[in-house]
């Protein structure tokens, strides 16, 4: 099959894909319990009150009506006002998600450039000590107990060193200082991202390399392995070029799909570090029943995981040539 | 060897950067400015004073607006703020005539009745949620002229001055525009509550600088503040202080650590009773544990049987030992409570409330319940007090028209929502169940919960609580009246008393404060005995602040946490 091709029928089929997220998304937040009006009730307010914040949140017209005002708005691009913030949910995504982004790629990037780098080495030296006793810190660290090792690393490294700062992403002293200039505001935000992105990078390294490193095994095995050894290649070019390349398919995957499930945040860790991301706008949004957010924030994440899956599989066709469409 | 001779310089690199932040990331020159750094649980969700509903958005917003009336910090007694002395109320023709001080906006202008009147207007006009009610009846509100206010009531309503006086009021010059916008809306509502406010125009004791969308809201000083050198209370009104920082954090941990640390001055939130015994042993760190202006309580459904029995509801009330819940489950960081209005709330609290069950031993309340219920025709398959007297395992209990009391639930929320609410259900569960009661604790979710009850109206009891009860105590009119017994209503149990209507009618118009509160202590002695709800227990506030930076904070009911506080406080040096 021709790649156009196969790109066609993929992206269709996203596209159904995406519409049903779209519509089950709809219907479990208006299964859930709970009513967002009742979130904001006051012990004084009258059940006219109440009334009024249930029209004023459109919640007062059935449900299949809601739910057309809902697609007709969506595919307008009006994605609708949050209940909490009065304000477009576009506005209050497109705030957070930078400092997602910033926070949550990096380390996924870091940690999966440390992951494939230490997995095709201590492959590449199978049986050594170097290969137990890095894979020991990779499996210790892929089953670490996030909110643990962020509170300790929290209460070590800024508590009692004062190494850096507790939490936040900037100092806002210092950002308040007209005299501040760009490059120290910079240094700041790198500052307090270090202990979340260890903390990240503490998280995602080891599976990241854990992977790596049993793909590249059972590559060690092909023939085209003993047949590089055969033509005489030094051990660097047989491991990075011949080795490393193909046994990267499935780590591609998982970095795929991490970047995409990125920019969910992190719940946890942006609680715990009081990073202003997506993550814990998620948790509010869903927790108060603010369905306009939650239910764009979820899209976006499937959106960018379907998106993920196709790139990947595009990707493919890329690093492994026997991969046909 | 590979991966440092191959990578190496970029691994030094990294690390390079990350010691550098280290050097220049903590180093920056502190600001000569006396600012409090106030750490609160989340940022505000908007500025917008007509939509913020949030605690952390009201914690921001009521720095910068002021009602026309107050409470005075240590009697709670209402007194002029804005306002320059006490309405002048004609009761023939319902109107009252407030004066205004000679007051200014951060910006300069003149604060004058035509901001209150316009305030009022909107709010009317727009029906905005969270005021409305409190200016559903206010016929009439006009500007006699730049500092006088008349309002004509449709009737008298006692709530005028604890609430209608007490709202915010904002600038007409910066909102005329604002709510001519609004009005030619297709939902003009929708479109004022949507304002964003970028920067807000303050007649109180802070004004707006900035909001870092995540990260801080800072505000400081005005210089304009009406009330800086007053005596209230015995005390001088400031601000002493050049500014306020709020900064958030998402855990608890975070925020104690940041207090401890010196990151933070105040943390705005409750404390939980397990970092106490950390804070009290620092001593840049006072802990302050204040009542609290709430009530958590098991209500029933007494539209049905057997709970529309005023003795089923007291015998289970006689076996609910209290006592148990508050030393036991909240570990003493709790008020037992025999009323709806908290003790805090002297001036309205009726302490002579019926106290079922207070200190009576188990086997004292069980042999209560069955004595009350066996008078009121009630038997059982086996008692719980056998023929000698003795307390056993009660089974079948059945109804004066011997039908058997059906197995109940009692929704509580789940533990990790409110494990004191959820583990006080259980108790109460086994509580019941030791005496032939067939009751049994369901923890749901919140969501759940206030949809079976509020909406649906389908449930048999239930355990919740109200966190922040106003001082005035216009609620307990609301929450038991009939009228309120509807759905959204605040009546969910669908208690209905004539007298109870009557007084409560009469409390609710009733102008003279003395009159209202000899009514109100009634109702509440009358809503005790009657017992659809129990009042179980009010949790202490509990907060912690550094002493070596700040001093002079205002302990309220609800804690340091109050408008008076940041009005008192001082550089501890």
């Amino acid at each position: 099959m021709h790649v156009g091709r196969f790109v066609l029928i993929r992206a269709t089929q996203i596209v159904v894909t995406f519409f049903i997220i779209l519509t089950l998304l709809f219907i479990l937040f208006r299964v859930a319990p709970g009513d967002p009006a009742s979130m904001v009730v006051d012990p004084q307010m009258t059940p006219e009150d109440v009334e009024a914040i249930r029209t004023l949140f459109g919640l007062d017209k059935p449900l299949y009506h809601q739910y057309f005002c809902y697609l007709k708005n969506f595919f307008q691009g009006e994605f609708g006002s949050s209940f909490y913030y009065g304000k477009p949910v576009i506005n209050i995504i497109g705030e957070k998600l930078p400092n997602t982004i910033l926070l949550f790629t990096t380390s996924i990037i870091l940690s999966a450039l440390a992951g494939i780098s230490w997995g095709k080495v201590i492959a590449w030296k199978r049986g050594s000590f170097l290969d137990s006793s890095v894979t020991m810190v990779g499996l210790v660290s892929h089953t670490l107990f996030l909110p643990w090792i962020a509170l300790l690393m929290v209460w070590v490294f800024a508590y009692r060193m004062n190494w850096f700062p507790l939490t936040g992403m900037v100092t806002p002293e210092l950002w308040l200082n007209p005299e501040t200039g760009i490059l120290r505001k910079a240094l700041d935000v790198i500052h307090h991202m270090v202990l979340p992105l260890s903390v990240l990078f503490t998280i995602h390294f080891g599976g990241f390399m854990l992977i790596m490193r049993s793909s590249m095994l059972e590559t060690l095995k092909e023939d085209y392995i003993v047949t590089a050894r055969a033509k005489g290649l030094t051990e660097r070019e047989i491991r990075e070029r011949h080795a490393a390349k193909n046994a990267a398919l499935p780590v591609v995957t998982s970095v795929g799909l991490s970047l995409a499930f990125s920019i969910n945040g992190g719940a946890i860790t942006e609680t715990i570090f009081s990073w202003p991301g997506i993550g814990r706008e998620l948790v509010f949004a869903v927790s108060n029943s603010d369905y306009p957010l939650a239910q764009i924030a979820f899209l976006l994440i499937a959106g960018l995981v379907l998106v993920a899956n196709l790139v990947v599989d595009i990707l493919y066709a890329y690093l492994d040539p026997r991969i046909k469409y | 060897m590979g991966i440092w001779q191959g990578s190496g310089r970029r691994y030094l690199l990294f690390f390079l950067l990350i010691l550098t932040t280290l050097f220049v990331g903590n180093s920056f020159a502190a600001s000569s400015e006396l600012v409090i750094n106030v750490g609160m649980k989340d940022e505000p969700k908007t500025l917008n004073p007509f939509k913020a509903s949030d605690s952390w958005s009201l914690k921001v917003v009521h720095r910068f607006y002021e009602p026309l009336y107050t409470r005075e910090p240590k009697t709670h007694k209402i007194i002029p703020w804005l306002a320059e002395g006490y309405p002048e109320y004609d009761e023939a023709t319902n109107t009252a005539i407030v004066r205004l001080k000679r007051t200014k906006w951060e910006d300069g202008s003149p604060l004058t009745a035509h901001d209150v009147v316009f305030t009022g207007r909107i709010i009317r006009e727009f029906r905005v949620p969270r005021y409305s009610y409190a200016w559903r009846f206010v016929k009439e509100i006009e500007a006699l002229d730049d500092y006088r206010v008349k309002f004509v009531l449709e009737r008298p309503m006692a709530i005028f001055m604890p609430r209608t006086l007490m709202t915010f009021f904002v600038q007409k010059k910066k909102w005329e525009p604002v709510v001519a916008e609004a009005r030619k809306a297709e939902n003009p509502l929708k479109h004022l509550l949507a304002h964003e406010v970028t920067k807000p125009v303050s007649c109180g004791a802070f004004k707006f600088v900035k909001w870092a969308r995540g990260a801080y809201v800072r505000i400081e000083r005005n210089e304009n503040f009406f009330a800086t050198g007053m005596e209230i209370g015995g005390r001088k009104v400031g601000p002493s202080i050049d500014g306020i920082l709020f900064k958030f954090y998402g855990s608890m941990d975070s925020a104690i650590l940041a207090l401890k640390k010196g990151d933070i001055d105040y943390y705005w939130s409750s404390i939980q009773a397990g970092y106490l015994k950390d804070l009290e042993a620092d001593k840049r760190i006072r802990v302050f544990k204040n009542q609290k202006s709430g009530v958590y309580y098991l209500a029933f459904n007494v539209r049905k049987p057997p709970f529309s029995d005023k003795v089923f509801r007291q015998a289970l009330a006689y076996l609910i030992d209290k006592d148990f819940i508050v030393t036991r489950v909240l570990q003493n960081e709790a008020q037992r409570m025999d009323n709806i209005i908290p003790p805090g709330n002297q001036f309205w609290h009726n302490p002579n409330t019926l106290k079922f069950g207070k200190g009576m031993t188990r086997q004292e309340r069980v042999k209560k319940a069955y004595e009350i219920l066996t008078a009121s025709g009630y038997t059982w398959g086996k008692p719980p007090i056998d023929a000698k007297g003795n307390v056993v395992r009660g089974e079948g209990l059945k109804m004066p028209d011997g039908q058997k009391v059906p197995s109940f639930d009692i929704l509580t929320p789940p533990a990790d929502y409110d494990p004191h609410r959820a583990m006080a259900g259980m108790l109460i569960h086994q509580w019941l169940l030791q005496a032939g009661i067939p009751a049994c604790c369901k923890p749901s979710s919140f969501g759940s919960i206030t949809q079976q009850v509020n909406v649906r109206r389908d449930f048999d009891a239930f355990i919740l609580g109200w966190g922040n009860l106003a001082i005035d105590p216009d609620y307990l009119r609301t929450f038991f009246h009939s009228k309120e017994d509807r759905p959204n209503g605040r009546n969910p149990m669908g208690y209905r008393n004539e007298w109870f209507d009557k007084v409560s009618d009469e409390s609710a118009a009733a102008m003279d404060e003395e009159k209202r509160r000899k009514l109100i202590l009634e109702m509440e002695k009358f809503i005790i005995e009657e017992a659809p709800y129990i009042p179980l227990y009010v949790p202490y506030e509990i907060e912690a602040a550094r002493i070596d930076r700040f001093v002079g904070w205002n302990e309220d009911l609800n804690g340091i946490g109050n408008h008076w506080s940041l009005l008192f406080i001082k550089p501890a040096r």
